[in-house]
């Protein structure tokens, strides 16, 4: 089996070049370090069911201010450690006695970790026109770890609920998950990305999803006509969440059969993008 | 409380257990909404509960570490535990045994991958009835697991003793009252111990094949602790499948 | 540790639902969540009740012992109240000494019990002067959903009534039940935004200016109220919670405090 529900100590192999996240080495031996799914196939990792954000440089993450202090917002991202974000990392100039007229205690920002040091001093930018507060929509937290499975191989899954659903979705590594659209819909959407999470360790992910979506919306057969006029009134929503795409994504679903035809697959390349080129800077 | 005449005849203990049997077990995972990961379990009459939130930031400040998180562990016994109502608070007896408790766990956490911050325990005695601390372990490991914390195993606890001059594994009420001996350990998987402690009276030849008794103790708690963290993940693929 | 920040977004989210007449968990304005009272869960105490009600989780036991009585009541057993907000309940829980929080909530399940003299504190008296019963009610909090007042009241309650006197440990004659006349029980209303909600999940408990706790009896009469929080109520609507308590209660009372 190439993959399997694995605990702490668990032996998983004698090669320890595969050894990756989520395992640790002793005695020329691979063990799990976590509860989790541990895949053997390339990589030996495991994915922990559960565990706190921990943020790495380029990550794309939404954070809510807890305290405006002399030239710092504070912001909690969900995380053992709180970020920083810096007067100057704000977009414009602005005055240290203004800065909780721009962002204030319980403000929400999708924002981007700059750098984080080796005593995890987080620090934050919204130095970037990509980036900003979020003030409409709904955000729902996910476990961390699951943020992959979310987001599926290549943007699969996050591609079909978007499509599905007719939500902008932006998913930050730290779980949070920014939805905007009608308010319907935003119910069908932060629905179904709680079964995901609840169910991201179970095989056939995407085909249950894709029955659940259908099942929840009462369509047995698409109706594409009435689809399409929906997603148009969709894009006219502001701003437009931008899409993260990961590169670590293993899962081993099928891709749904919509994916060709996804709408939402420029976006999402255009958007994983702008990881690069902050990353460039 | 009268102590009973004999607390074994014809090599069986007074609760029916033969010397080398542990009481029945009976462990849930993830019971809490708040904490981060938690077990509730049963060992014999003890009804405990363990939560672990972390890793957190920690406060005060001054205790951080700036190379990995503190682990901090209170063992706390409810009011209504223990027949005679015990004044809540921590007194000395539970101050010690959050740090044996606390030093049992440290040794398989993987600390330094989170510096400055703090994962804490937290062990809720609902029930007491002897052995509190052994069942304090075997949960608060399994809600480390469960909150995704990174260990090198998980860790087991039991107590060997000795009554009417016979080791005894796990002992009840009745064994650790009026017993000679009593030792709680706990240990890893692959044998290392982490807790030993020891009051009474044992010869060294005692102690020796008491240790290895306890041991045999831990290690079928860990299939039990090992089997209840796959069955909080497995029961909902069964359900799905069925479905 | 501080409190928790609740996000802008999140307090909208709920606002906007309250204006639509919806709550964020589908619940009306004056519906429960789901209760469940499983009672003799610690067979070390003399009584005993785990509750749940919605997320919110917590054991109560009673441990009853004999004692001297207060001199002004020297015929009168003696019941104490206390409840610990332990930080296996929530992040935001310190160890250490109960706090004000902590203090006003076993108070007011303490009043709702005294007041409504749902114990018959004269039977509690075994040798006037001398000797009397000591009931303690201990509620252990295990997980803080929200609402924990009325879960704490119903739990203590619940204990009370399947609790024994343990007569025969303390060589005092047969164990016989706890002498109960009367069920209080407790409703918490909270206010936002002009709305009056029941029984309020830890989201509306964090964004309500104010509580209201309003503890009756079984022939409808009050025994105790607790207004919480820093906004102030209208007459309106503090009757308007009195008479929506009065029948909350009736109807918790029917159906899970049944002897």
């Amino acid at each position: 089996m190439e993959k399997k529900l694995v605990i702490p100590g668990d032996f998983l192999s004698d090669d320890v070049k595969l050894a990756d996240e989520g395992t640790y080495i002793e005695d020329s031996k691979v063990f799990s370090s976590v509860f989790g799914i541990a895949s053997l196939k390339n990589q030996i990792k495991v994915v922990p069911l559960s565990g706190k954000y921990i943020p790495r440089q380029g990550d794309l993450i939404i954070g809510i201010i807890t305290e405006v202090s002399f030239s710092n917002w504070i912001v909690d991202i969900r995380s053992p450690y709180e970020g920083l974000l810096h007067i100057s990392e704000f977009p414009r100039r602005i005055d240290n006695s203004e800065m909780s007229k721009y962002l204030k205690v319980g403000d929400s920002i999708m924002t981007l970790v700059k750098d984080v040091d080796s005593i995890m001093k987080v620090e934050l930018t919204l130095n970037d026109q990509r980036l900003r507060q979020i003030k409409d929509g709904r955000v729902i937290e996910v476990t961390p770890s699951k943020v992959p499975r979310l987001i599926g191989r290549s943007g699969s899954m996050i591609a079909m609920l978007k499509n599905e659903t007719n939500c902008n979705i932006f998913i930050g590594q730290n779980g949070r998950v920014w939805l905007t659209g009608k308010e319907k819909n935003l119910d069908l959407a932060a629905r179904t990305i709680q079964k995901i999470e609840k169910e991201s360790h179970i095989p056939g992910l995407t085909d249950r999803i894709v029955k659940f979506l259908k099942e929840e919306k009462g369509i047995p057969v698409k109706g594409p006509a009435k689809r399409k006029v929906e997603k148009e009134a969709v894009k006219k929503i502001e701003p437009e969440p931008v899409q993260e795409m990961t590169s670590e994504e293993t899962a081993t679903e099928e891709t749904p059969r919509e994916e060709a035809e996804e709408p939402g697959k420029v976006e999402e390349n255009k958007s994983g993008g702008i990881l690069d080129e902050l990353l460039d800077k | 409380m009268v102590k009973p005449e004999k607390l074994i005849e014809n090599g069986i203990r007074l609760d029916g257990r033969k010397p080398d049997e542990i009481r029945p077990i009976k462990i849930k995972v993830g019971v809490l909404n708040r904490a981060d990961g938690s077990c509730y379990f049963e060992f014999g009459g003890n009804k405990v509960i363990a939560a672990v939130y972390g890793p957190r930031e920690v406060h005060p400040r001054h205790m951080q570490k700036s190379n990995s998180a503190v682990v901090r562990y209170r063992y706390n016994m409810a009011s209504f535990s223990v027949e005679d109502r015990k004044r809540p608070g921590p007194d000395r007896r539970s101050i010690e045994v959050s740090k044996v408790s606390r030093e049992a766990l440290e040794p398989v956490i993987f600390q330094e991958y989170f510096p400055r911050s703090a994962i804490d325990i937290f062990v809720e005695v609902l029930q007491a009835d002897a052995g509190t601390r052994t069942a304090g372990i075997n949960a608060a490991s399994i809600a480390l697991a469960d909150a995704g914390i990174p260990m090198k195993s998980l860790v087991s606890a039991c107590a060997v003793g000795k009554v009417d001059d016979t080791l005894v594994l796990d002992l009840n009420k009745d064994e650790d009252n009026y017993g000679q001996a009593d030792m709680p350990i706990a240990m890893t998987p692959d044998g290392n111990i982490t807790l030993l402690q020891m009051d009474g009276h044992l010869t060294r030849e005692e102690f020796k094949e008491g240790l290895e008794m306890a041991k045999k103790g831990c290690l079928m708690i860990a299939e039990m602790q090992r089997a209840a963290l796959l069955e909080k993940y497995s029961s909902l693929i069964e359900g799905e499948v069925n479905e | 540790m501080s409190n928790e920040i609740m996000s802008e977004l999140r307090k909208d989210y709920i606002y906007n639902l309250m204006i639509k007449g919806e709550r964020e968990d589908g619940r009306k304005f004056d519906e429960y969540r789901e209760i469940t009272i499983d009672t003799n869960v610690i067979e070390k105490a003399e009584g005993s009740a785990r509750v749940k009600l919605g997320d919110t989780h917590l054991v109560v036991g009673v441990k009853i012992q004999t004692g001297t009585p207060f001199p002004d009541t020297p015929d009168q057993g003696v019941i104490i109240t206390n409840l610990e907000l332990i930080p296996l309940a929530s992040p935001v829980f310190e160890s250490g000494p109960p706090r004000e929080d902590a203090i006003e909530l076993a108070r007011v399940v303490d009043r709702g019990i005294r007041e409504s003299e749902s114990i018959d504190l004269s039977k509690l008296c075994i040798t006037p002067g001398e000797k009397v019963w000591m009931v303690f009610i201990d509620v252990h909090v295990l997980d803080d959903g929200g609402n924990i007042m009325d879960a704490a009241s119903l739990g203590a309650i619940a204990a009370l009534m399947t609790a024994k006197l343990p007569a025969q440990r303390f060589g005092v004659g047969e164990d016989t039940p706890v002498p109960m006349r009367d069920v209080p029980v407790a409703v918490t209303a909270v206010e936002i935004g002009g709305t009056i909600m029941l029984d309020p999940s830890l989201n509306e408990q964090s964004i309500a200016g104010t509580k209201l706790t309003v503890i009756s009896n079984q022939d409808g009469g009050l025994s105790g109220m607790q207004k919480s929080g820093v906004l102030p109520l209208t007459t309106e609507q503090i009757n308007y919670i009195v008479d929506i308590s009065i029948e909350k209660a009736k109807e918790l009372r029917e159906k899970f405090l049944e002897i």
